[in-house]
């Protein structure tokens, strides 16, 4: 006899394997274990922000940015969705204590199961913009980020054609990643 | 914003996971701690003499602090962490409380029953508990400041792990300033200042560590 492996085995198979490939490096596989972490963190969220969907996806690319900030603190022992819905939840709570507490009070209404939930056609979006957020940083943070994230240069090419050393450019990077994890945060 | 395009935003050049984040916030801070919690003794209430160190008494002390800020260390990293495992450290805090206890009783009872009072008071133990808590206020800072910048999702237990922290360092430095023998005294009087540092760095974790 053999035990039913169900989808959600299945998926978290999968963004194991794509997240220990991620951590040590792989960037497509980070890629993919972002999207589906973002899926699964859409659906978490939806059924307990039913009286915000407004911002939804905001708080969905909230915690992915801290996700991504926080991924040295990924510990392997620990399935990657339960450590990426413990940052979501704290996010929650967060988003919460900022609006005074009130919707904390909320019961979702119809508590749906996830699968039940309508499914969104359009590309999910939230209401802020990249390019927006990227201008309020220093002048060294947005020009790191613009040659590794947005050209796709190497840390090494980008050292190479800037005369900055690789270390600084790595920290401009992380630094302004997280100054605009902050912005999307106080704007949230 | 496109989520997709904030994945690819995030993915592009990330290159691996920073490793050892737990340790590389930490260690510097505890580094200071202990730093400014020794000054800070040495300045305000001057170095015991040197005859002292050839008893255990000093030894004791340095045992006992240094092992629960190892031991608060541990707990403290792990509260770092989006899903805490704090099994192991916590086992390791309890450890160290019960040799320090277990020695402090041992002390007690080979101690004529006359004198056991003076043993536990010492003639600082009004002042030590503060003293303690006072010289950790530095390590305070900086362990909040260091679990800040990781993730912890329990904010009260982290901010008493980095308390218990900062007064296991704060204890550390007043070892120094400090020329009490006995180490009963030790096991009641530095423990309560620390546990002090511990109560401080709870009611300040949910306000100090939002991130």
């Amino acid at each position: 006899m053999t035990t039913q492996r169900s989808p959600m085995d299945d998926f978290e198979a999968k963004l194991q394997s794509l997240w220990g490939r991620a951590q040590a490096g792989d960037e497509a596989a980070y890629r993919e274990a972002l999207s589906c972490l973002a899926e699964r963190l859409r659906s978490f969220l939806r059924r307990r922000m039913q009286s915000l969907p407004d911002e939804l996806e905001d708080l969905v690319q909230e915690t992915l940015l801290a996700i991504h900030l926080q991924r040295g603190t990924y510990d392997p022992t620990v399935p990657v969705s339960r450590w990426a819905l413990a940052i979501a939840r704290y996010k929650l709570i967060d988003l919460w204590r900022r609006r005074g507490r009130r919707e904390a009070l909320h019961e979702p209404f119809d508590d749906l199961a996830e699968r039940d939930q309508p499914a969104v056609r359009e590309e999910p979006m939230a209401q802020r913009d990249l390019t927006t957020l990227l201008a309020e940083l220093p002048k060294a943070q947005q020009h790191a980020i613009a040659l590794i994230k947005l050209e796709g240069l190497s840390i090494a090419e980008a050292s190479q054609r800037t005369g900055i050393s690789a270390s600084a450019l790595k920290v401009q990077v992380h630094r302004g990643i997280k100054r605009l994890a902050e912005l999307v945060r106080r704007t949230g | 914003m496109k989520t997709n395009e904030l994945i690819d935003f995030l993915a592009t050049g990330a290159g691996p996971a920073p490793r050892w984040v737990e340790a590389r916030r930490l260690l510097p801070m505890m580094a200071l701690g202990v730093v400014a919690s020794a000054a800070g003794a040495l300045a305000i209430f001057g170095p015991i003499p040197a005859e002292i160190f050839a008893t255990p008494a000093p030894w004791i002390k340095f045992a006992y602090a240094g092992g629960l800020a190892a031991a608060a260390a541990w707990l403290a990293a792990r509260l770092g962490r989006p899903v805490p495992r704090t099994r192991a450290p916590l086992r390791a805090l309890l450890l160290v409380l019960m040799a320090m206890g277990l020695l402090a009783l041992g002390a007690l009872l080979v101690t004529p029953a006359g004198e056991r009072p003076a043993f536990v008071l010492g003639h600082s133990w009004s002042r030590c508990p503060v003293n303690v808590l006072a010289l950790s206020l530095p390590a305070l800072a900086g362990a909040l400041w260091a679990l800040r910048g990781l993730a912890p999702t329990r904010p009260r237990a982290a901010g008493l792990a980095a308390g218990l922290l900062a007064g296991a360092l704060g204890a550390l430095g007043y070892s120094l300033a400090c020329t009490e023998l006995s180490p009963a005294f030790v096991a009641v009087w530095y423990s309560l200042g620390i546990a002090l540092a511990g109560i401080l760095g709870a009611a300040l974790g949910p306000w100090a560590l939002r991130w």
